[in-house]
């Protein structure tokens, strides 16, 4: 899977050019030069107006201000949008809120998951699938059906996780989570890890069953211990995989908050729940003001791809493959 | 491999059974809250004392659940197609020739990945509107309808192909059109399967645009009906779990059909 951000990034390999059949030469080499385009043509075209044309035009309208009403024209207030939003204050929290989430989400997205495959592993039998197959049905369900069905399990006065710790006597009265400051992010957090560890640990599955078994018994055979064998073997030759899941998780994690903190808390209670890609959201279709929810946009897009070349780097540097 | 000692054994087996619980307990509480009425739906009971099916008659009054449904289905299903198509020849383009440019291309589809949803909804937003296609499928789709995703993991695919055929059937006469859907279509059937599955599931989970462009319960896919209908403060928490548990089932039940295929195609491309 590491392959792909690394093709992606690679030129391709190159096949030797089509032979040629006696065909006129002059002709027959323009409309070959042509046809590559003419393949990738539709996919070319509908990047240009769904992805890179609205990139380039959040980029314009951050330098102007425009409340998205037809028939008006964005205004131009050059690097006005930018200072205010620095100066904003619930900006400024969500940009914490993100790194809550983002460094809070890697236990469920590396850490956990990384044990759990390396359990699995070398268990024999149908029951490792059975898990697997298991593990993973949180991850496909939708996050709206998932919100449903959380909001319900933590309802402030009936929720089955308030009743439930009433009766064990850890609790006094009832918790409003969503409505409280110090819990409604955890539990935002909560859903969405318990979301990913069952895809993590599918991923990393899959790539401790490329590790050749021979290692593991030459390690016994001198007398290494199971923990000594996982960070000896397991954890060096799964860091591509490590790497690429890390990757994923730091430049996703927002993005996979998003639907959770829309539905279940609207980024409050006074916004201690909100991340930067919510605000951004909010500062476009609550507030109407596209320019600085387009600001936020490309200061975002210019921090998301500092990291994430930093990662890749990072990737090529200390990803050891086995040969 | 030595055999491991029993308790070692049992503990992992305990472990994961605890992570199992887990993962599927929310999933079993939402079918269990699904069937109980009123007085019993604040009681934890693990199994509805007074089973009644009122709360799906009430949510089905609600809401447009069947036409949420087909256009669940219809979105999701026009999503994968149209990714499918404009990927495969992409991904063929990329992989047939050499030419120049292909460097440059590679670059604009991997800086795609970049891009965050929420930083194009706008210029997206203005433009569908523009095109008068709120409150429509077509309007959910079409921002979708190419999928970088989807062309690289091709791309990988066709890697795999050995060239000496494509350069055989080449010199045999065989029409580039004829090369991608006789001879290599064919062949890597079942990776275009596994990428159409991870497709229809992101599709059909996709919900910030959908939410955008559909206000109405009837244009909306069930994703958004259903949001509609948390947000309605009701306190009808059973026919709220009725209705989520009906947004479920086709998910899970294709689940169940394709389990293995659907774990191998996560295995084998990943996730956006």
């Amino acid at each position: 899977m590491s392959q792909a951000i690394e093709n992606a990034y690679a030129p391709p390999l190159a096949g030797k050019p089509p032979v040629a059949l006696d065909r006129p030469r002059t002709r027959s080499k323009a409309l070959r030069m042509l046809k590559p385009w003419l393949y990738l043509l539709p996919a070319l075209v509908l990047l240009g107006i769904f992805m890179y044309r609205p990139l380039l035009y959040t980029f314009y309208l951050a330098f102007h201000k425009w409340s998205m009403v037809p028939g008006t024209e964005p205004l131009y207030v050059g690097f006005d949008n930018f200072s205010r939003l620095l100066a904003n204050k619930s900006f400024a929290d969500s940009i914490g809120n993100t790194v809550f989430y983002t460094a809070l989400l890697l236990p469920f997205s590396i850490v956990i998951p990384l044990a759990l495959a390396a359990v699995t592993h070398h268990m024999e039998g149908r029951m490792k699938n059975v898990y697997r197959a298991l593990f993973f049905i949180p991850m496909i369900l939708a996050p709206v059906s998932v919100s449903a069905i959380w909001r319900w399990l933590f309802h402030p006065s009936g929720g089955l996780v308030n009743t439930a710790l009433m009766k064990l006597g850890l609790i006094e009265t009832p918790i409003a989570y969503f409505s409280d400051p110090s819990f409604a992010k955890w539990i935002i957090l909560l859903i969405t890890g318990w979301k990913m560890i069952g895809f993590s640990t599918i991923m990393f599955s899959a790539a401790l069953t490329g590790i050749n078994s021979e290692y593991y018994e030459a390690a016994s055979q001198d007398g290494a211990g199971s923990m000594r064998q996982f960070w000896n073997i397991t954890v060096p030759l799964m860091s591509p995989m490590i790497i690429f899941m890390l990757t994923m998780s730091i430049l996703f994690s927002s993005q996979w908050t998003f639907a959770y903190i829309d539905i279940l808390t609207t980024g409050g209670p006074y916004g201690t729940s909100t991340n930067v890609y919510y605000e951004m959201y909010k500062f476009a279709f609550s507030n109407l003001n596209a320019g600085f929810s387009s600001a936020a946009s490309l200061l975002f897009f210019v921090v998301f791809g500092v990291i994430s070349l930093a990662l890749n780097s990072l990737s090529r540097r200390f990803s050891f493959y086995d040969n | 491999m030595k055999r491991k000692p029993p308790a070692v054994s049992i503990l992992q087996h305990g472990l994961l059974s605890l992570m199992c619980v887990i993962a599927l307990f929310p999933l079993y509480w939402m079918l269990n809250s699904s069937f109980k009425n009123e007085s019993d739906i604040f009681k934890s009971d693990f199994l509805p004392p007074n089973p009644i099916l009122s709360n799906y008659s009430y949510a089905f009054e609600q809401m447009p659940i069947f036409r949420m449904m087909f256009n669940s289905f219809g979105v999701s299903i026009l999503m994968t197609a149209l990714q499918l198509f404009t990927g495969l020849l992409a991904a063929y383009a990329l992989v047939r020739w050499r030419f120049r440019g292909q460097t440059l291309i590679f670059t604009l589809l991997s800086l795609t990945w970049l891009i965050p949803f929420q930083s194009i909804m706008i210029p997206n937003y203005v433009l569908v509107n523009d095109m008068g296609m709120n409150e429509t499928l077509m309007g959910i789709v079409l921002p979708f309808a190419v999928s970088t995703f989807a062309i690289l993991s091709l791309y990988q695919s066709f890697q795999s192909f050995p060239k000496v055929l494509i350069e055989a059937a080449c010199i045999d006469g065989q029409s580039d059109f004829g090369i991608l859907t006789r001879l290599i279509l064919p062949n890597i059937k079942s990776s275009v399967a596994s990428l159409g599955i991870i497709l229809f599931i992101n599709g059909w989970n996709e919900y910030l645009w959908p939410m955008l462009i559909t206000k109405k319960m009837e244009n909306a896919p069930l994703q958004i009906g259903l949001k509609l209908f948390v947000n309605s403060d009701s306190n009808m928490w059973g026919s709220l779990m009725a209705a989520t548990t009906v947004s479920c089932l086709p998910i899970l039940l294709i689940y169940l059909l394709l389990r293995r295929q659907i774990v191998d195609s996560f295995v084998r491309f990943g996730i956006k």
